[in-house]
């Protein structure tokens, strides 16, 4: 397979948001080199089509510093004939009878005008189920997971959910319910109307008002007879949202604007049928006319917009202060640093000051190989004195074992390598195979197309038990999707993704890669993983077989015979898929700054933005450009300044949690944490049936039975989502630091490093500075010094070492890494 | 309900002006997603509220006992279904329960039969999930395992935990004597976790894992080790006012006040009670379970969770039922619930009983009873429930109700409804999935009081 098999899976709604930059370039969007008119009208000229259509106008003016704001609501409009249509004082425009008029739109002294046209009143052009009436069910609510969307229906009326399932809406409108809820003879008396306007008592409310545009398109529908669009009706082409960007002071506000592209290309405003969300109602909320209201917190929120099935965004950044910022830049060590530096200007925040070579250390050895730094390394590192140490001492992390260790631990969570699935052997296996993977450093997309074709004995060095865990078609796609390419599919499995374009279609297409697995009793015990000819999945609704294809790829064809988990895993890790290398680089990025760019890690969509694009594409072209080595790609992100930022916060970045303006405190994962707490106190945890000096992180067996495992959030390996793991605290977490039988006894061991340091010739001040650096990897400072001082005042020297390391043990600059 | 309509509150409406500052000074420059929001905006949809139980104590029999030689006996029907047990009278007049449970017929009077209890699910994880959640499974992993894939949906304890969790000297969701298998917090996060006691009341060397100091540490010292640890927080490293490290410092605060509070302590400290009354709920798991349960209650629990198992009887069904399953369940049942009454604690304290299925009638070659959803019996009492009644019934081989059939969703509103949750309340997941408390079902009212 030398070329991948489809096109690029570019979604539909990247391409409509990079179309809206065109639209509307430089408009809406503050930036100051932009050269803005005193007054901006948009569109210039408005067309109707309708009696029931409408659309909006915005008005952009230039504030008093020269920035671009919008005015559409401060504006008035003038129309030459007032009987031709109406404008509204948010902007909208609708129309009354046929013909041509101009609007005048003033606003401070300046003056622009809209041309409109209004047609097809005389004879309308005739109602659409699926493009006409589907939106108004869905904007005024009806078909809601919680009204007559829900699977069961609301009081016997049962609409799909965001009406993903035109055929069956159609059915439950017309012709069930004996027919009642539509009254071609008198539209206006159907139950659907009287309802939904509640002229009729209606639990869920009036949800449309009587006699508006929506109440007449409905009784137009019926009026012309109820017709259902036939089959070869041309869905959508995607949506357009203006403008796609937008920079907001306090409490400023944006009207959007929301354009349909119909299969011809053709647009038409929906901005009073789209649904509005904002992802972070903190920083500015939206209502449901589409005005985005900003709020006093800074920061950066999306605008997400859903119209049949299309989602598009409208990037909102409310910066910090009122005033510009005037930031004296920090050094850069790479383009990392370029961009997050680049993003902290424009909501201008001030970094913290770069970390100290001790919380530097600290964090690197937990954060890249799960283990702290012995007092030997330390001091090691904290006394030398020579340039690029970090760089060095990052590049020795890289080339320890203890990095396999760790790494092969997380990804065999992720991969389910659980013994109760697959057997104690095949999870051996599999994780020895994922071990020596990493170990290698074998390229990201190999490691990948391995899994993903994997085949032979579950028994053998491989990953072909991801197929016994995945045991089924639609299993495998679920996984391997959120898995890798960081799209949850599985909402698409029922209705339509509602913040996503994927519908059932998809979900099936994607299936139908991983038919036909043979799944067979090895005569050496196992399962011998094989694929069959494979065959497309059967749509539940439709009965019809979904070609396989990957997600927003057209129809893949296969060779004779070919594995049909060759053509996905080419298509799936190609340098062009825009999932794939996001995907890992925000797994990675996470993992090492404590927060994806993109959050949750593994739910990559238009509508769920990066905090930082730039930064998530040029990552991606990073590890494109090391061909897939992640080592190198580690290299990188732990070189920048921004990774090396402290944790201690300014006055101005206190309230940033998504910018990297500092580091974040990340929690010790559990395996790590006990370990730590084995290094620190000197003695080793035993593991039942596990040679003595295993350490937590090598452990392949997630179900080994520890409490402490367990209540530090070990996952238990039964989803593919990182988010299964626990970093939540808890209460029994504080009491088992506090006071579990086996810390207590480490702590209290004769061999273990506190009875040792007791009992040696050193100084309580030398004792104190060891414990913190076998702890918190740092020497104390004097006023350490002396509170520690204190506990050898009232008792002998082991009691008194033991509570220091007891006291140390219980800080949360112990338990987390920051 | 995903007709929350954000862009109306705007200026925080729908939340507390003290939420909408909190929300302001934590904000996190975007760290508060939307569907924190959602959460908080939440809105109530006015029910018919009465509320009447402040705690609910929940027994769950894993494996499903045999209704029908327990609560709903078949005494005409033939010797393959009747099986060996014969009813016996009751406190209450006509009321008959099997000789088995001698102990909770003297109480009948207090409690309520539901014999009409009916559902589909005929698998343990899929069942217990479904009777404790709420949500029938669709788990995308198949019933071999007890978490649905990706979404997880918060357990009665969980959402009893954020409805009504305030407050408390303990934690407001407990398990024990081990952590009943779905009864996590779902999508709701840890805060909402329940506090395993993973230990055995009965065990004579019973005691809460590292609640106590250990022996070796004089509470003098105890104290001068967290006045340390008070000192080095604050002369170590700058620690962030919001997040998990703040988190984890609240919580290491209560775990303080467990370990130090007498009251805490004392909930806990089972052998303060009298043997007298230890021997009432009788020396097993089940019994000082339950025990200790009360106790809880007392101290401002508002749900507890009693993980009892081992009753899916495919082989041996009657002597295991007659020999250690019932015995122990009879008497602590009948104990928990007269203690509660003596100590006027019955009234607002909810006690359910039940299993995620019930057992074939009829049975089968190796003298056991297989699985079997369509019919059960289900045992509630006190919060606002009905003394001494029975509600439903089942056909003459209890194999399906004949009265109205009441599914967990039935049963689960019934149960929020005494403890004043609003079952139609709204959170959404975080992938911004709406998920009700309760998604269909209707109130019980037969069984209200």
């Amino acid at each position: 397979m030398a070329a991948p098999t489809f096109p690029s899976p570019l979604s539909s709604h990247f391409v409509a948001i990079g179309a809206t930059v065109c639209l509307l370039s430089g408009m809406g969007t503050n930036v100051k080199a932009v050269e803005t008119p005193g007054l901006r009208v948009y569109p210039s000229q408005v067309q109707l089509d309708s009696p029931e259509s409408s659309s909006q106008v915005l008005v952009f003016g230039r504030s008093s510093d020269g920035n671009s704001v919008d005015v559409t609501r401060q504006a008035t409009f003038q129309v030459s004939e007032a009987d031709i249509i109406q404008i509204s004082s948010m902007g909208r425009v609708i129309p009354l009878k046929e013909g041509r008029v101009e609007v005048r739109v003033n606003w401070n002294g300046n003056s622009s005008t809209v041309a409109v046209e209004v047609k097809g009143i005389a004879s309308p052009p005739a109602v659409s189920f699926h493009h006409d009436v589907i939106p108004i069910l869905s904007k005024a609510g009806c078909n809601s997971g919680g009204c007559h969307g829900k699977a069961e229906g609301q009081n016997g009326f049962k609409l799909s959910v965001f009406g993903y399932d035109p055929p069956a809406d159609y059915e439950a409108l017309v012709n069930s319910g004996r027919g009642r809820r539509v009254f071609p003879s008198a539209p206006e008396n159907s139950l659907l109307v009287r309802k939904a306007t509640a002229e009729a008592p209606h639990g869920g409310g009036r949800k449309i008002e009587p006699d508006s545009r929506w109440d007449r398109l409905l009784q137009r529908w019926i009026r012309e007879g109820m017709s259902l669009d036939p089959p070869s009706i041309k869905p959508l082409s995607g949506i357009v949202v203006e403008p796609p960007e937008v920079t907001l002071e306090v409490l400023g506000t944006q009207q959007l604007r929301v354009s349909a592209i119909d299969a011809n290309g053709a647009l038409r405003c929906v901005t009073s049928e789209a649904d509005f969300q904002s992802n972070n109602e903190a920083i500015a909320g939206v209502d449901r006319q589409g005005l985005i209201a900003a709020t006093a917190v800074p920061g950066e929120a999306a605008i997400l917009v859903r119209y049949l099935g299309h989602v598009g965004v409208c990037r909102v950044t409310r910066p910090n202060g009122s005033g510009s910022s005037d930031l004296s830049r920090p050094s850069e060590s790479n383009f990392i640093d370029r961009l997050v530096w680049d993003k902290l200007d424009r909501l201008h925040l001030i970094p913290s000051s770069v970390a100290d070579d001790a919380s530097f250390m600290r964090r690197a050895f937990v954060d890249t190989i799960g283990t702290l730094p012995t007092t030997n390394e330390a001091r090691g590192f904290l006394a030398d004195q020579s340039t690029g140490k970090r760089s060095r001492l990052v590049a020795e992390l890289l080339q320890r074992p203890e990095y396999s260790d760790y790494w092969a631990q997380r990804w065999s969570d992720l991969l389910r390598i659980d013994k109760d699935t697959i057997t104690p052997q095949s999870a051996v296996a599999m994780s020895r195979w994922v071990r020596g993977q990493i170990d290698h450093n074998v390229p990201y997309d190999q490691f990948v197309r391995s899994i993903l074709t994997a085949q032979g004995s579950t028994l053998s060095q491989s990953p072909a038990a991801f197929f016994q865990v995945h045991s089924e078609p639609e299993k495998a796609a679920r996984a391997v999707s959120q898995l890798f390419l960081g799209v949850r599919i599985e909402c698409a499995q029922c209705h339509h993704h509602p913040f996503e374009r994927w519908d059932q279609k998809d979900y099936f297409a994607l299936a139908g890669f991983f038919t036909d697995i043979k799944r067979s009793p090895h005569p050496l015990g196992g399962l011998k993983i094989a694929a069959g000819a494979g065959s497309d999945v059967i749509h539940p609704r439709t009965t019809q077989p979904v070609p396989a294809a990957g997600l927003g790829a057209p129809p893949a064809t296969f060779a004779m015979g070919q594995d049909r988990r060759q053509v996905f895993a080419q298509w799936a890790t190609s340098p062009e898929n825009p999932y794939f290398t996001r995907t890992i680089v925000n797994r990675v990025w996470a993992h090492y700054f404590g927060r994806g760019l993109v959050e949750p890690i593994d739910d990559l969509r238009a509508t769920n933005p990066a905090s930082n694009e730039r930064l998530l594409d040029a990552l991606a072209q990073h590890l494109i450009e090391l061909r897939f080595d992640l080592k190198s790609f580690t290299q990188s992100l732990l070189d920048s300044q921004v990774y090396q930022l402290s944790s201690e916060v300014n006055e101005s970045n206190r309230i940033d949690e998504q910018n990297y303006s500092h580091a974040l405190w990340k929690p010790l994962p559990a395996e790590v944490l006990l370990d730590a707490i084995s290094q620190a106190t000197g003695i080793a945890e035993e593991f039942n049936g596990w040679p003595k000096g295993y350490r937590a992180i090598q452990v392949w067996d997630n179900k080994l039975p520890s409490h402490f495992l367990e209540v530090f959030g070990r996952p238990r390996r039964e989803t593919v989502c990182a988010c299964e793991r626990g970093t939540e605290p808890s209460i029994a977490q504080a009491l088992h630091l506090m006071n579990a039988p086996g810390t207590i006894g480490k702590i209290h061991e004769p061999s273990g490093r506190a009875a040792q340091l007791a009992q040696s010739e050193l100084t309580p001040d030398a004792i104190i500075e060891e414990l913190y650096l076998a702890t918190l990897s740092r020497f104390p400072d004097q006023g350490e010094q002396q509170l520690m001082r204190q506990a050898f005042e009232s008792q002998d020297r082991p009691a008194a070492t033991e509570d220091i390391l007891w006291t140390l043990l219980n800080t949360k600059e112990f338990v987390f890494n920051h | 309900m995903y007709n929350i309509n954000i862009g109306q509150h705007r200026h925080c409406d729908g939340i507390s002006r003290r939420q909408c500052i909190r929300l302001g000074a934590t904000s996190l420059f975007g760290g508060l997603s939307l569907p924190t929001l959602l959460q908080l905006q939440a809105k109530a949809a006015t029910t018919n509220q009465l509320p009447k139980a402040k705690a609910c104590i929940f027994i769950m029999l894993e494996g499903g006992p045999s209704h029908i030689d327990m609560w709903d006996l078949k005494p005409e029907a033939p010797a393959e279904i009747r099986g060996p047990f014969r009813p016996i009278s009751t406190a209450v007049p006509g009321t008959h329960i099997s000789q088995l449970l001698p102990h909770c017929a003297k109480v009948a009077d207090k409690f309520t039969i539901l014999r009409s209890h009916s559902h589909n699910d005929n698998a343990h994880q899929t069942g217990r999930h479904w009777v404790l959640t709420g949500y029938p499974p669709s788990f995308a992993d198949g019933q071999a395992k007890g978490v649905p894939f990706n979404e997880l949906y918060p357990s009665i304890g969980s959402i009893v935990s954020r409805e009504l969790g305030e407050g408390a000297r303990v934690p407001p969701y407990i398990e024990l004597p081990n952590a009943l298998g779905p009864g996590g917090p779902g999508f709701y996060g840890a805060k909402y976790a329940p506090f395993t006691i993973d230990n055995d009341p009965s065990q004579p060397d019973f005691k809460i894992r590292d609640l106590n100091i250990p022996a070796s540490i004089t509470d003098e010292r105890f104290e001068r080790r967290q006045r340390l640890l008070a000192e080095a927080e604050r002369l170590g490293v700058g620690q962030p006012t919001s997040g998990r490290a703040h988190t984890l410092s609240s919580y290491y605060q209560q775990a303080v006040d467990l370990v130090t509070s007498p009251q805490a302590r004392k909930a806990f400290d089972i052998q303060a009670e009298s043997s007298a009354t230890r021997e009432r709920y009788g020396y097993s798991s089940i019994g000082q379970s339950a025990l200790l349960a009360r106790r809880i209650v007392e101290a401002g629990g508002r749900f507890v969770g009693i993980d009892h198992g081992s009753w899916d009887t495919h082989t041996d069904n009657f002597s295991s039922h007659e020999k250690t399953l019932v015995p122990p369940t009879d008497r602590a049942l009948s104990a928990l619930i007269s203690d509660l009454d003596d100590r006027g604690m019955l009234d607002d304290t909810l006690v359910v009983m039940m299993g995620e299925m019930g057992r074939t009638p009829l049975i089968n070659k190796d003298a056991g009873r297989d699985h079997w959803s369509q019919c059960q019996s289900v045992i509630l009492a006190g919060g606002g429930i009905k003394r001494g009644a029975v509600i439903g019934a089942s056909d003459k081989t209890a194999s399906f109700p004949t009265t109205q059939p009441y599914g967990i969703q039935d049963l689960l509103r019934t149960i929020f409804a005494l403890l004043g949750v609003d079952a139609d309340k709204v959170y959404s997941t975080p992938l911004g999935r709406p998920v009700p408390i309760v998604t269909g079902g209707k109130r019980i009212d037969e069984l209200l009081a």
